[in-house]
């Protein structure tokens, strides 16, 4: 009789589905009743956690009530929030990678004990306990700073700072802010604005200003002007770039500055940083 | 010069650096002879060689296969064997038919024989060696992997493992149940509950 898969025990098959995908494993559940056990093992979710979970978790207060390593993988897709508070730790859920939102309190931010320049307050919308905004500053320096051993190897990984344009906001359009990530090995610089694209203004703009905005972005360093995308949430996020985590450990620094305008801004709250794993990777 | 050699050396290199015994590289036993070895040995009485035993495994279906010491370690079973005392006259191996043991045999010297994992030529022979190993029919794969889960080879298990796995990434269950000639035996409303709880993995 020629084998079949399912002929196989159900130790091999979990063998088989924990060297595919989250995804895939999941998928499989629907191929037959009698093979749904092998899907949902352990032996498949273990090895789609991260290797050095314990380490992370160590680092939290939360208690994760969970009967199986498969309910571990599926709460760590939601947020965990890790030392106490100032940053949130999450699975992506297509790979099983390490994705980290550093909050505004992690992040090293010019001024921003000064009240005259930045005020630190809750807000509801934001999954944590403080967010910080700009009141009014001509010079604005945002950093923020991770280890790749928090991280997944093998990974290229987008940095994005979340952020929400107040009502009342004055000065953040007038020229692109500059990127930077940087570390041992290498060094990228972009340059982004911090709102989106308002067609009327820019319509307005080309009217009455037709060279300030060339004359703007060429204060900057050579990039892409981006523009901010919109959330499901409500925030914005700006990409501030990429780079890639390979096997030696080592930091990396994230940086979103605009110190070339000269001109006075305020309005822009900032939740924090998210490192993900960029999309088209599976 | 020969005194500060150990046995692991002699092992290694003794075909090499010792013309007296001339090994063909046709030949298909790694190992010496006993006559090679009792010369061997009165002319260097202070080195001891131990793993030139010969181990002779049965398969399901009777035949038996004579493998060199290190090629049968391979597979921890076999190995757990040797060192409790089984292995006497002839290991039997009811689970394995003729066809897969000799298909593991060959495995397993080619894993054997290659030391130098390092040198990038011997790897990329080992991959390519690897790749058109698994180029069988499912039949056989599975039936591979029962016997390295059997006998407990890893390197085995994760080769044949991973070709299974790579035919399942990425496809729908509909694809999945019929590359591998498998029966939807869902009830509709377990097929629906199911389907609910892992709707993500379908977007």
């Amino acid at each position: 009789m020629a084998a079949r898969l399912s002929m196989l025990p159900e130790d091999c098959i979990s063998t088989v589905l924990s060297l595919t995908s989250p995804p895939d494993a999941s998928r499989f559940m629907l191929v037959s009743s009698s093979l749904r056990s092998a899907a949902e093992s352990d032996i498949v979710w273990d090895r789609f956690l991260p290797s050095d979970l314990p380490r992370i978790l160590s680092r939290s207060h939360t208690q994760l009530n969970v009967s199986s390593k498969k309910e571990l993988f599926f709460q760590l897709c939601g947020c965990i929030p890790i030392d106490g508070g100032l940053r949130s730790f999450s699975l992506d859920k297509v790979s099983g990678r390490k994705c980290w939102i550093l909050s505004a309190r992690a992040l090293s931010i010019s001024l921003s004990n000064e009240p005259n320049h930045w005020t630190w307050s809750a807000n509801s919308t934001s999954r944590f306990s403080e967010v910080v905004e700009l009141k009014t500053i001509s010079n604005m320096e945002i950093e923020g700073r991770i280890q790749t051993e928090d991280l997944s190897t093998n990974t290229t990984y987008s940095a994005y700072l979340i952020v929400k344009v107040s009502d009342h906001s004055f000065g953040l359009d007038a020229i692109p802010c500059e990127t930077l990530i940087s570390s041992r090995t290498c060094s990228v610089t972009n340059t982004t604005y911090l709102c989106p694209l308002d067609e009327q203004k820019q319509q307005f703009e080309s009217l009455f200003f037709t060279n300030r905005r060339q004359m703007m972005e060429k204060r900057v360093v050579e990039g892409e002007c981006q523009r901010p995308s919109k959330k499901a949430d409500g925030w914005m996020e700006i990409e501030i770039g990429e780079f890639f985590v390979g096997e030696k450990s080592e930091g990396v620094k994230m940086n979103l500055t605009e110190v070339k305008g000269q001109q006075l801004k305020g309005g822009l709250i900032i939740e924090g940083i998210e490192v993900r794993p960029k999309c088209e990777q599976l | 010069m020969l005194k500060n050699l150990n046995s692991k050396h002699i092992q290694r290199f003794s075909y090499k650096y010792l013309p007296q015994f001339p090994i063909s590289p046709n030949s298909p036993k790694l190992g010496f002879s006993r006559s090679q070895i009792a010369n061997y040995r009165s002319n260097f009485p202070t080195t001891i060689m131990s793993s030139s035993k010969t181990i002779v495994l049965r398969s399901s279906d009777g035949e038996t296969f004579e493998v060199d010491e290190a090629v049968a370690v391979e597979s921890q079973t076999i190995k757990h064997m040797i060192e409790d005392g089984c292995a006497d006259t002839s290991i039997p191996l009811p689970n394995v038919t003729s066809k897969i043991l000799s298909k593991v045999i060959e495995y397993c010297k080619k894993h054997v024989e290659t030391p130098n994992a390092d040198e990038k030529v011997a790897e990329e022979d080992l991959k390519s060696f690897d790749a058109d190993f698994v180029k069988v029919d499912q039949s056989t794969l599975f039936d591979l992997i029962l016997a390295a889960n059997y006998l407990n080879i890893k390197s085995l298990l994760d080769l044949t493992c991973q070709t299974v796995a790579d035919m399942i990434k990425g496809k729908t269950p509909e694809e999945i149940r019929k590359t591998f000639n498998i029966k939807n035996d869902f009830t509709p409303e377990e097929e629906e509950e199911v389907r609910r709880e892992n709707a993500w993995a379908f977007e």
